[in-house]
């Protein structure tokens, strides 16, 4: 890879000593292709076939994806996913938004870092260690959240065994973790909205609502909306807290998201295969909705 | 120090000198106290559960999770710490985390750093195709390729062992991209006139390339140490027996497990869960701004 002193040297023009740069990339590409590349491709072609794992597999044609179709777990998972992963956009957005606002405007530098660390605080901390600690903080006998309710007088739910209160209490869990992220990605935008603007406004006789609404919101769009398509993606994604506090989806499936069933199909009852085509269509959605966004974004959102 | 990487971010933190042109002082007006005490009870809110767990992990098994809840440990003691060995082998599985993390980041970020300077530096032919369908598998969900890759593993007889969640890790298509962005910001002519002096490429990346992408470089290491020491979707797909087992599903199983009092859980988790917060405070500053600059989510 070194080159005589004295060699002509030229580090631009393809195909000259084009294998040093297939060197440097190798590693790279060889890791991809077989964890990335090859199982994307080996995922697809196993959504055609049935296999547990032990026996011969069978082709299958689209039996898997036809069985989807009728697959009323499936259908609550998908239902289940896309509620948890709406409500955690918008409460992330909003809240995450309103922090930040507030954060940069406190005039006590000592509060300011008191609040920022401990918005953050939780979303360094493992997954694992969150949802056991929820697990006992929502308690129905000795949880905190219990025993303060009761005091301002309103009596909780046994929040993971009630169907109606299992998913807004992963919702509330999976907030409590990650509205550090949020509010980091906020507060970094809103810093780089020119004060000049916000001044002339202020002069032209606006305030603070039509500062708000005409200059502040425009301008931080961008971030915006680049925060509500990480926290989807992330949030279609959930499983730790979900396979964690309720292992087997809760009451009523009331808290099976797709990955979980993903994992059970896949790893609890071995049809390899289903899981499969399962897995390709969390992928398909994923990139639909990832579309959707970016479409809506040129719309929307103010010009980059 | 300079937090910008690829995009502005200027995220401010404790100890920012630079002034901020925009934030005149407002002390003591009404709406300033109020927007205070709103943010300070939030505050303290969002940490009561991190208060109440680091308690109750130092108070006595029948004194624990009281109702009303103590705040204070009262009678205080440390056999709950003591008892965690009992049950589950912590410090074995705290090092298999540390292995799989240090392995996890320095591989990666080796790899990463040689494939970014190909991409950015080194011209051949094919190059910006395969360049763009890595990039495009960054749409491909872990959850899809998990299953042949537990395939691949299970073939290869790597089932309940650390290579099988370490050897994946390696490959790290978003720190590619990463780093080819921040080497392309770096004037090609540095390593021009270092071609010129004969250095090789080998040398021009890790003795001028390297050095000057410290921030880049902080943000990815800390980013995929604090994902793989976190990680439990990997660990409860691969690994079976307690002394393979990594932290995370260490706790799960302590927990599920047989014999595990509340006291010893909660004694288990603030055992995880200090010491990253403790490097969390250290190392705040640069924390954040790879979280700003890379906007990765947990």
């Amino acid at each position: 890879m070194t080159t005589a002193p004295g060699e002509q040297v030229t580090t631009t023009g393809a195909g000259h000593r084009g294998w040093v740069g297939v060197a440097f990339v190798s590693p790279a590409a060889l890791l991809f292709v077989v964890f990335i590349l090859g199982p994307f491709v080996a995922a697809i072609i196993l959504s055609f076939y049935s296999w547990d794992m032990l026996t011969p597999s069978k082709f299958n044609g689209i039996g898997n994806f036809t069985q989807m179709f009728s697959d009323a777990t499936l259908y609550k998972a998908l239902a289940n996913t896309f509620i948890f992963s709406i409500a955690s956009v918008i409460t992330h957005l909003i809240g995450g938004f309103l922090l930040a606002l507030g954060v940069n405007r406190l005039a006590s530098r000592a509060l300011s870092y008191f609040v920022r660390t401990s918005l953050f605080f939780p979303f360094v901390i493992s997954w694992a260690a969150v949802a056991l600690l929820w697990k006992y903080v929502l308690d129905p006998t000795f949880g905190i959240v219990t025993y303060y309710l009761g005091e301002i007088g309103i009596t909780s739910p046994d929040w993971f065994t009630d169907p109606h209160w299992a998913l807004p209490a992963i919702i509330a869990i999976d907030w409590w973790h990650t509205i550090g992220f949020t509010f980091i990605i906020m507060l970094a935008g809103l810093q780089t909205v020119p004060g000049e603007l916000i001044e002339a406004a202020r002069s032209d006789g606006c305030n603070g609502w039509q500062v708000l609404w005409n200059v502040t919101i425009p301008l931080m769009s961008p971030t915006i909306f680049f925060a509500g398509v990480i926290t989807f993606i992330g949030a279609f994604q959930i499983f730790d807290p979900v396979q964690i506090i309720t292992p087997n989806g809760g009451p009523d499936n009331a808290t099976l998201t797709i990955v979980m069933y993903l994992y059970q199909k896949g790893f609890q009852s071995f049809q390899v295969g289903y899981a499969s085509a399962v897995s390709l269509l969390v992928f398909a959605i994923m990139a639909a909705v990832t579309a959707l966004q970016f479409w809506a974004s040129k719309k929307w959102v103010h010009s980059v | 120090m300079s937090v910008d990487l690829t995009k502005p971010t200027g995220v401010e933190t404790a100890d920012d000198p630079a002034p901020r042109p925009r934030r005149r002082r407002r002390r003591f007006t009404p709406g300033q106290v109020l927007l205070g005490v709103v943010l300070a009870v939030l505050g303290v809110v969002m940490l009561a559960p991190l208060v109440w767990l680091l308690v109750q992990s130092f108070t006595e098994e029948g004194d624990a999770f009281g109702i009303p809840p103590g705040w204070l440990p009262k009678p205080f003691t440390t056999q709950n710490f003591q008892d965690i060995d009992g049950l589950i082998p912590f410090w074995r599985m705290a090092l298999n985390s540390l292995i799989v993390a240090v392995i996890s980041t320095g591989g990666s970020l080796l790899v990463s750093v040689l494939a970014a300077y190909g991409f950015s530096r080194l011209p051949f032919r094919g190059r910006d195709r395969i360049f763009a369908l890595m990039l495009a598998a960054l749409m491909v969900p872990v959850q899809m390729t998990i299953i042949p890759v537990f395939i691949l593993m299970r073939n290869l007889h790597m089932i309940d062992t650390l290579q099988a969640l370490w050897l994946p890790a390696l490959i790290n298509v978003f720190s590619i991209f990463f780093f080819r962005q921040y080497f392309n910001t770096i004037p090609k002519e540095l390593d021009e006139a270092a071609r010129i002096d004969g250095a090789s490429h080998l040398w021009i990346l890790f003795r001028l390339i390297v050095p000057l992408s410290g921030p880049a470089l902080a943000a990815m290491a800390i980013l995929t140490f604090e994902a793989s020491w976190n990680n439990y979707f990997g660990p409860l797909i691969f690994l079976s027996s307690h002394d393979k087992m990594t932290l995370p599903i260490g706790l799960v199983t302590l927990q599920a497990g047989q014999g595990g009092s509340s006291v010893v859980v909660f004694a288990a988790i603030t055992a995880v869960v200090v010491p990253v917060l403790v490097v969390f405070l250290i190392f705040q500053r640069a924390f954040v701004a790879s979280i700003a600059s890379a906007g990765i989510r947990g």
